[in-house]
């Protein structure tokens, strides 16, 4: 049975995506279809033809379905159709369980009434009464671009004009007009937290609250890359966070190392937070060594499910650089981790990172959606310090406008829920629970704090306060304001300054004490999930909140008085238990030295993430350039446990007689790798896998030569690094941007996909690689050119020297008969900007 | 919303002016218009803002990305829809306006802002070029009749929407022909009262009638008004002009500027000399005469560029206020409206400007005649309470021999004929007491609006006004109305 739509409704790609979740078939959007036709007779699109118009429409629909289903991990319409992975927010169950049924629908809200109600106002608008009073046919709206009487807007002319006027002149007055006009929702409701007030007044002096110097520890500003923001923009924050003792995140572009040294000013530019996203953009042990909380991103709240994307026109040199990418090549991460794909994954993660800076704390990064106290305390169990709950409305300007409205939930929910299951498992006091997601004054930080939530991240509103005027338009490079942009004309435009931001997070502070006084705590430690101070709004101006229940919200567990609702102690990561601290204690000549030092080592699969201490030991000493190359040489016999060769660094060489686990080379970051078959061994190294998937994930720089077969995944996101291998599994080069990777064998299916730069050589004699690799972004070409044959050869000679490989042994053998059987795979985007910056040097000259 | 890159593409460009020897010449508009393709680079400078200042910064809320972006795509009809949507008549003030709008624009931050005043004056004149304004009659009529006493922007802007509901609408004008101030008020070099007939046409097909020459209080009582009509609007204006009680007031070549201007308007049209004799007031002449206008806003200006057509020897400007810097000040910050130098067209043309200076008395001669007037320097002072203050500087003392001085101070309120005919509250400051909830008056029916209620203020306020109380007034008879309001959003002055 086919169920088919014939609607005037549905519009945008929402309401198309909602429809064949719910389960139709087919959908017929008659008005939208006639409107355009009727705009194309006009004249009014480009001359495009009534009938080619609707056709482009409907071609931008189903993208818009398509990346949707994207985001949610659907491959197929069919498998989309009725899988009803919806939330409603503010519908009763009744009608629910009438129309949607097994719909979550947590707080209840409007009915039929309400929704008969608004269709007949819609229905009046258009039929009722004298129409031709207006003479614009259908009002603007103001959904995505403010207008008056349009959809309201939290940022709208005075709130963004009153926080200006506010932090720039450090007016106090101002920014209680500012955070009036924000808090007080009584008459237009725009956000959850607008339904609440606070209850159960203990008055105490605000003398007595803690200072707003304590406060601002507890807060940070949000994940913004440089590259998606400008290098002024990015470094204000940084400059800001920490002249207040909070926390600014490099977002996942990588950060410069010359931030990481204070200036002599003794401002700082160096972000507290670095971030690690699916990009793993810049992610090196000296990045990671330079960070205080390293937060890992599982999902973005504003756009869930979706990774970022840097545009090729704002990927300048120096961004480039900083993501060890190539300038003009666009950048496109991932939506998932390449190296998570379970819970047991990202508790590796944490265990890598933690090695990788065991000073700093982990955060994990997740979005507010049902089921996410289940997922937090997992995550509290895989031993991350940090969990952050990210809302639904925070996010740049360049989300995609389908995740703009209708992607992720409000913090409110995701930080109760969060809470709630948090304490009633007793992971509570084991972790510290963070929430962002367009928090903009003391009365917001109050609630998600009583909700449960310990510290707070802001995003928009210090961007505000630099100068952001919320023109939506990051994705252009046209930010007038030089914020998001990387033209450097409208770079010079940024007038933003970090007094700006300290003043901004001044009087959010000093707002949280008024507030902390009037209810009677003197700490925020107090005050975290005492929801008892909240209560709903009773007189709400708003004929849908009439039906709203946020009890759910405001429940509070029922549990003994030694289950703690705050972070009260460390997690236990185990760290001291590795064998890199005997290493470290043998390897001080090099180290501190830097002697040349030959070690031997006995290894096995419990030994994790091995080479991550010790590479950070040589970042905090030498930096980014680490020790000179092959300066402490570590032997290993046995079998690696899992990230062998995590983020280590220049000047280490590890090798491994035996094999190795799933993620050798993560975040490879200058070392040299070698995982080659015990000499007394019989196997036939390339016919046999010598180590895991998801192989150098991440890697920036450094070598690793494989003598044996690898798992899936090989290479992902490579930036730099250089490998040979004797074959590998399936998605092997995925969203490659540089580095060289030599397959000697097998390559498995949907090589190279979304690969936007490097280099990949093919040892292909039977010709198979243009059948598997249909990718028409890749070029296939033949190993011809002098410096291909160099680099190719070059590799092929350390791999034999290093693994004593037979298969390298023979191809080098018969090189001038074997080399036409090498396919040189080179991304298109990436031939065009090399012969681009090609083009610039010579102009140079 | 323009093209996404047009900001850094086009520079600003608005109507360039006649020399001054040239323009002075005559009454007549002295701009020299933009070919369309200029204009329609202006509209690319737009920059589809997330949230556009612009539309907050203008009182009638006027849609300006929709129509840039219109105009970029060459779709003069569908701008002069939407222009036309929030904006009764953008003839207007696409020449009067002090343009908040561009004050507020996100360009303006840091560059120049787009020029929209340009491209709403050339969006609106194209769409009476092309025979686009054309009456638009309602197709029911309600039964419900309206009266509006006093034709200025806001009584006309009000008339055109009520109309438009259904309602019988009677304007009456206590002049000979309607329009108000801009009629005679504003001098033809800033608008050719051609412009008002063409509209005035516009809205007498539409079916509103207008009643001149019969002044409301005098002519006919406003009480019949009040009886014969389902509604009044009051829209009158804040005509009472502000005066100084200082030494020589009475001599003869003392003059208010709206007597000035608006006879001299009269004179420009014709309309003087039809008039009869015994009508006649005595001629306010500037010719061959010395000068002085007091008072620096635009009635000032007004005041000069008339004077300089009529032929004074020369033009002296006092503003009592210090001379504004040409940046904005730092309490008053975008997208806020700034107090700053403003140079007009009329200063351009020659007027010597005094700042910071106070008239203490006019000095006449044996018969009568100004002969001069004595000035002194003054500054401002915060008061402990933090009030600004105003200072004599002693020694300061200065004669200025005119034989001419207007006075341009401004506006102090309504008139009170009608109010207490009617039993409608004043507020302090003079005004009709009738709250921006609603426009209604303590007394049920009677609406007030523009000036008259506000107090002096700007046309595209007026305009505004109007529109907002035909909403107001419709929902009272019909108790509902589907007219067009502006919505919330207006950016407060700080």
């Amino acid at each position: 049975m086919s169920l088919i739509l014939e609607s005037a409704e549905p519009r945008e790609v929402h309401h198309f995506a909602l429809l064949f979740g719910f389960g139709a078939s087919a959908i017929n959007p008659y008005l939208v279809n006639e409107i355009i036709r009727a705009e194309a007779e006009k004249g009014r699109l480009e001359n495009t033809d009534p009938h080619e118009a609707i056709l482009n429409y409907n071609k931008a629909v189903g993208k818009g379905v398509l990346k949707v289903m994207n985001k949610i991990g659907i491959s197929t319409l069919n498998s989309y159709r009725g899988s009803q992975l919806f939330e409603c927010i503010g519908i009763n169950s009744k009608v629910v369980d009438r129309f949607f049924p097994n719909t979550p629908t947590r707080i209840e809200g409007a009915g039929l009434y309400e929704i008969e109600k608004e269709i007949s106002r819609r229905h009046q608008s258009a039929f009722g009464g004298n129409t031709n009073l207006t003479s614009v046919p259908l009002p603007i709206g103001g959904e995505y671009r403010w207008r008056r009487g349009g959809e309201k807007h939290q940022f709208n002319p005075l709130s963004v004009a009153k926080l200006q006027k506010a932090v720039r002149s450090n007016e106090p007055q101002t920014y209680k007009e500012y955070a009036k006009l924000i808090n007080e929702q009584s008459k237009q409701l725009m956000t959850l937290r607008g339904l609440f007030e606070f209850t159960n007044y203990d008055p105490i002096p605000l003398e007595e609250v803690e200072p707003w110097t304590e406060i601002v520890k507890r807060f940070k500003t949000g994940a913004m890359s440089y590259g998606s923001i400008s290098q002024e923009a990015h470094e204000n924050l940084a400059i800001a966070m920490n002249r207040i003792g909070g926390k600014s995140n490099s977002g996942e572009g990588g950060e410069n190392p010359e931030r990481f040294y204070r200036n002599q000013g003794g401002d700082w530019k160096n972000s507290a937070i670095k971030q690690v996203a699916s990009g793993r953009f810049g992610v090196s042990s000296n990045y990671l060594s330079n960070a205080q909380e390293i937060q890992i991103k599982m999902a973005q709240g504003a756009k869930p499910g979706e990774g970022g994307q840097l545009p090729g026109p704002k990927v300048n040199k120096e961004i480039a650089k900083t993501r060890n990418s190539t300038p003009y090549v666009g950048l496109i991460s991932p939506p998932p981790h390449h190296d998570i794909y379970s819970i047991e994954d990202l508790s590796q993660l944490i265990y890598d990172l933690k090695s990788a800076n065991r000073e700093a704390r982990i955060n994990v990064k997740l979005v507010s959606e049902i089921g996410v106290g289940t997922i937090a305390a997992g995550v509290a169990k895989a031993k991350a310090d940090v969990i952050l709950i990210s809302g639904h409305d925070g996010g740049t300007g360049a989300s995609p406008l389908t995740s703009l409205k209708h992607a992720g939930l409000p913090w409110e929910l995701g930080v109760a829920e969060a809470q709630q299951t948090l304490v009633m498992n007793d992971l509570r006091s084991r972790v510290v629970v963070e929430c962002d997601g367009q928090l903009k004054t003391g009365r917001d930080v109050a609630i998600a704090c009583l909700l449960g939530a310990e510290e707070f991240g802001f995003a928009t509103a210090p961007l505000v306060a630099s100068g952001c005027v919320m023109m939506r338009v990051c994705h252009l490079n046209t930010c007038p304001v030089g914020i998001a942009t990387q033209n450097p004309q409208l770079r010079k435009k940024f007038s933003g300054k970090p007094e700006h931001v300290v003043n901004f997070m001044y009087f959010v502070a000093q707002e949280l004490r008024e507030i902390m006084a009037k209810l009677g705590f003197r700490t925020v430690k107090e005050m975290v999930g005492q929801v008892q101070k909240l209560d709903r709004k009773p007189a709400i101006d708003h004929m849908k909140a009439q039906g709203i229940d946020l009890s759910p919200i405001l429940h509070r567990p029922k549990v003994g008085p030694d289950v703690g609702l705050c972070n009260t102690e460390k997690q236990e990561h185990g760290i001291d238990k590795s064998i890199e601290f005997d290493i470290i204690a043998k390897a001080h000549p090099a180290l501190f030295r830097k002697e040349k030092t030959s070690l031997e080592f006995g290894i096995k699969n419990t030994d994790r993430a091995v080479g991550a201490i010790i590479s950070n030991e040589i970042s905090k000493i030498y930096g980014a350039e680490g020790l000179p190359e092959n300066t402490l040489k570590l032997i290993f016999e046995g079998s690696a446990g899992q990230s062998f060769g995590a983020f280590a660094t220049r000047g280490l060489t590890m090798v491994v007689n035996g094999n190795t686990n799933d993620y050798l080379g993560k975040g490879l970051s200058g070392a040299r790798l070698v995982v080659k078959v015990p000499e007394e061994s019989t196997l036939v190294p390339e016919e046999n896998v010598i180590t895991g998937n998801v192989c150098l994930y991440g890697a920036t720089s450094g070598e690793a030569y494989i003598n044996g077969k690898a798992g899936e995944r090989f290479c992902v996101r490579n930036s730099g690094a250089r490998a040979v291998v004797e074959g590998i599994g399936d998605h092997g080069c995925e969203y490659m941007t540089g580095g060289v990777a030599v397959i000697l064998g097998e390559f498995g299916r949907n090589f190279g996909a979304g690969m936007s730069g490097g280099i990949a050589y093919i040892y292909d004699p039977k010709g198979q690689l243009t059948e598997n690799c249909q990718n028409p972004d890749l070029n296939l070409l033949l190993v011809e050119e002098e410096e291909d044959r160099r680099t190719l050869q070059e590799l092929l000679q350390n791999h034999y020297h290093l693994t004593m490989s037979p298969l390298a042994q023979r191809l080098l053998e018969n090189w001038e008969s074997e080399r036409p059987h090498f396919i040189k795979v080179l991304p298109e985007e990436y031939r065009q900007a090399l012969q681009r910056l090609e083009e610039e040097r010579s102009v140079e000259q | 919303m323009g093209k996404t890159t047009g900001f850094l593409e086009y520079k600003r460009k608005t109507e360039s002016s006649l020399p001054v020897e040239e323009r002075t010449t005559h009454y007549k508009e002295f701009t020299k218009k933009l070919r369309p393709k200029e204009v329609q680079n202006q509209g690319a400078r737009c920059m589809d803002c997330g949230i556009p200042f612009c539309h907050s910064g203008c009182p009638l809320g006027n849609l300006i990305p929709d129509f840039n972006d219109a105009v970029y795509q060459e779709n003069w009809e569908v701008a002069a829809q939407i222009l036309h949507s929030t904006n009764n008549f953008p003839e207007f003030t696409g020449r009067l306006c002090p343009a908040p709008c561009e004050e507020a624009c996100v360009l303006g931050i840091n560059e120049d802002p787009v020029a929209i005043e340009t491209i709403e004056k050339n969006i609106v004149e194209r769409a009476f070029a092309k025979g686009l304004i054309v009456p638009k009659p309602p197709q029911h009529r309600s039964g419900k009749r309206i009266a509006i006493v006093g034709s200025g922007p806001a009584g006309l802007a009000a008339a055109q929407q009520l109309n438009r509901a259904g309602h019988e609408v009677v304007v009456f004008e206590r002049n000979e022909k309607p329009g108000g101030l801009l009629r005679y008020g504003i001098p033809d070099f800033k608008l050719e009262k051609k412009i008002i007939d063409r509209r005035l046409e516009v809205l007498e097909k539409e079916g509103i009638e207008f009643r001149t020459g019969v002044h409301v209080g005098f002519d006919i009582s406003a009480k019949e008004l009040y009886n014969e009509y389902d509604a009044v609007l009051l829209s009158g204006g804040a005509s009472v002009a502000r005066s100084l009680s200082i030494e020589g007031m009475h001599l003869d070549g003392v003059h208010q500027a709206m007597d000035f201007l608006s006879q001299s308007n009269q004179r420009v049209s014709g309309e003087l000399n039809s008039k009869k004799n015994e009508e006649r007031k005595a001629d306010i002449l500037a010719t061959d005469k010395r000068v002085v206008v007091i008072g620096g806003g635009d009635t000032g200006s007004d005041c000069i560029g008339t004077s300089i057509r009529q032929g004074a020897e020369e033009v002296t400007n006092f503003e009592i206020m210090p001379m504004a810097g040409l940046d904005r000040p730092q309490n008053q910050p975008w997208p806020f409206w700034p107090m700053r130098l403003r140079t007009s067209s009329s200063h351009e043309e020659g007027a010597e400007r005094v700042f910071s200076i106070s008239t203490k008395k006019f000095i006449g001669d044996k018969n009568g005649r100004l002969r001069a007037l004595q000035t002194v320097e003054v500054k401002w002072e915060k008061s402990p309470k933090g009030r600004l203050q105003c200072i004599e500087v002693p020694g300061t003392e200065k004669e200025w021999p005119c034989e001419l001085a207007l006075l341009a101070l401004g506006f102090t309120g309504s008139e009170k004929t009608i109010a207490e005919e009617l039993g409608v509250d004043l507020t302090q400051r003079g005004n009709l007491k009738a709250s921006e909830e609603d426009y209604a008056t303590d007394v049920p029916g009677v609406f007030a609006a523009g000036d008259q209620r506000r107090g002096q203020s700007l046309i595209v306020w007026a305009i505004s006004e109007g529109r907002e109380a035909a909403y107001h007034i419709d929902t009272y008879l019909m108790a509902s109305s589907s007219l067009a309001r502006k919505g919330e959003g207006d950016l407060p002055r700080v």
